[in-house]
């Protein structure tokens, strides 16, 4: 995915790299947020962000001793904006983090998903997966008999482990004019997305489109 | 009646999710969930015995419906089972998660409950409300998160979910906190006094009780 390309459509005229990364970020929020699955790992923007967050906080700590009180106004400045940008990272980590606790085996197990998590996640999921395990069998599980102790049964054709819900209604934007029209599996609904529309529709349905930055859920 | 410890189960993980503290860990409920297993699975082996592996289930309906309905109870209370440990687990997670000592507070309720049940049984004034398999789980979880959180010092994943509107913020002292060190310097921080200080600084102290954000 080009994101790049795509910026540019949307916004014609051109952007400083920063707010760029602001809006990326944002829009990665807010789509974290809506989306009942887990979405890729932007690896790339968040290091940008880190990188910046780490050098203005740099520059707060050496600036601090400033008495200038025009040195002082302008830190505070930098310090709010820090703030928000720590709350936007902190807010789209947990987000990410509530969605892979809810649904740790499923994400561990399929390998579509796993390849979304960020390695730290991984870490996180592995471990916290295992740990709960540990506690189910020390609780209860060691007593079961044998054959039911297993954690990922598909006995009597259904699964133990359960996935999100990806039927789910979003609200999505369009931000481009998408070609293909849209359809809604098992329906026979199909629309077309001219840019700046607005629908609410099965997150199946418009997975694809929005993983490509077509569209973006509000 | 099959079934019937795991409903209680699932009805206190229910009236679980709406309370803010956690209940008495239902070790005897529990313990006759399991037990039911157990004897289910009994149960089925017996009546499974004298077909020594050569079961057909359609030529022997009425057994094959005692089976399937055992085998159903059983895994009906596994998922009652599982259900109630989860439930109570996010509990606590989400208690790590909001910087809350957990096993502290127990240990202080503990202590409490025994002084004032002097009179009563002091098993069950000392009895915590987690059992002993949930504070092992607390610990760990609390050291992992503890490592995922180092991962992203600058971030401060615990920090306030809600969005900072202001850099500073008035707020008043509800128990002594002693000395912090900010960027500007010590502040002390006595009881009922009042500050305007960065959020930043003390955020922890609020969450842990110590101030209250004024609006």
């Amino acid at each position: 995915m080009d994101i790049d390309d795509i910026l540019a459509e949307v916004d014609s005229h051109a952007v400083p790299p920063a707010t760029r990364d602001l809006q990326e970020l944002t829009r990665a929020w807010v789509t974290e947020r809506s989306a009942p699955e887990i979405l890729p790992w932007p690896d790339m923007l968040m290091e940008r962000i880190l990188e910046r967050l780490r050098r203005q906080i740099e520059l707060v700590e050496e600036q601090t001793g400033n008495t200038d009180p025009k040195a002082n106004f302008r830190l505070i400045i930098i310090q709010t904006e820090l703030e928000r940008f720590k709350f936007l990272v902190r807010s789209f980590l947990r987000a990410r983090i509530a969605k892979i606790d809810a649904h740790a085996l499923h994400h561990l197990t399929d390998p579509s998903t796993k390849a979304r998590l960020s390695p730290s996640e991984l870490q996180y999921a592995t471990a916290h997966t295992s740990l709960l395990h540990a506690h189910y069998h020390s609780s209860f599980l060691s007593q079961f008999p044998t054959s039911l102790q297993r954690m990922d049964d598909t006995a009597g054709g259904i699964s133990m482990v359960e996935g999100p819900d990806v039927d789910k209604a979003v609200f999505v934007r369009a931000l481009k004019d998408v070609e293909e029209p849209v359809y809604v599996e098992g329906t026979d609904t199909a629309f077309d997305m001219r840019r700046g529309d607005v629908v609410v529709v099965r997150w199946s349905a418009v997975r694809e489109v929005v993983m490509a930055g077509d569209a973006e859920l509000i | 009646m099959y079934g019937d410890h795991a409903f209680k189960l699932v009805q206190h993980a229910k009236r679980t999710q709406a309370l803010v503290h956690l209940p008495h860990y239902q070790t005897e409920l529990v313990r006759e969930t399991t037990r039911e297993v157990r004897d289910l699975d009994k149960d089925v082996s017996n009546i499974l015995a004298p077909f020594e592996g050569s079961f057909n289930p359609s030529s022997e309906p009425a057994t094959a419906c005692s089976v399937l309905v055992n085998h159903l109870c059983m895994r009906r209370n596994k998922r009652c089972l599982l259900a109630y440990h989860r439930v109570r687990s996010d509990k606590l997670e989400e208690m790590c998660w909001s910087g809350k000592d957990i096993l502290d507070q127990e240990q202080q309720a503990g202590r409490q409950g025994n002084g004032e049940g002097s009179g009563m049984a002091s098993e069950a004034g000392n009895q915590s409300s987690l059992s002993p398999e949930e504070e092992e789980y607390i610990r760990q979880y609390g050291d992992m998160l503890a490592a995922y959180k180092g991962q992203w010092t600058d971030i401060d994943l615990t920090g306030s979910l809600e969005p900072p509107r202001d850099l500073f913020i008035d707020v008043r002292v509800l128990k002594d906190a002693g000395e912090i060190q900010t960027e500007y310097g010590a502040i002390t921080l006595t009881k009922n006094s009042q500050f305007f200080v960065r959020q930043g600084d003390v955020e922890r102290l609020i969450a842990q009780g110590y101030l209250q954000k004024l609006s």
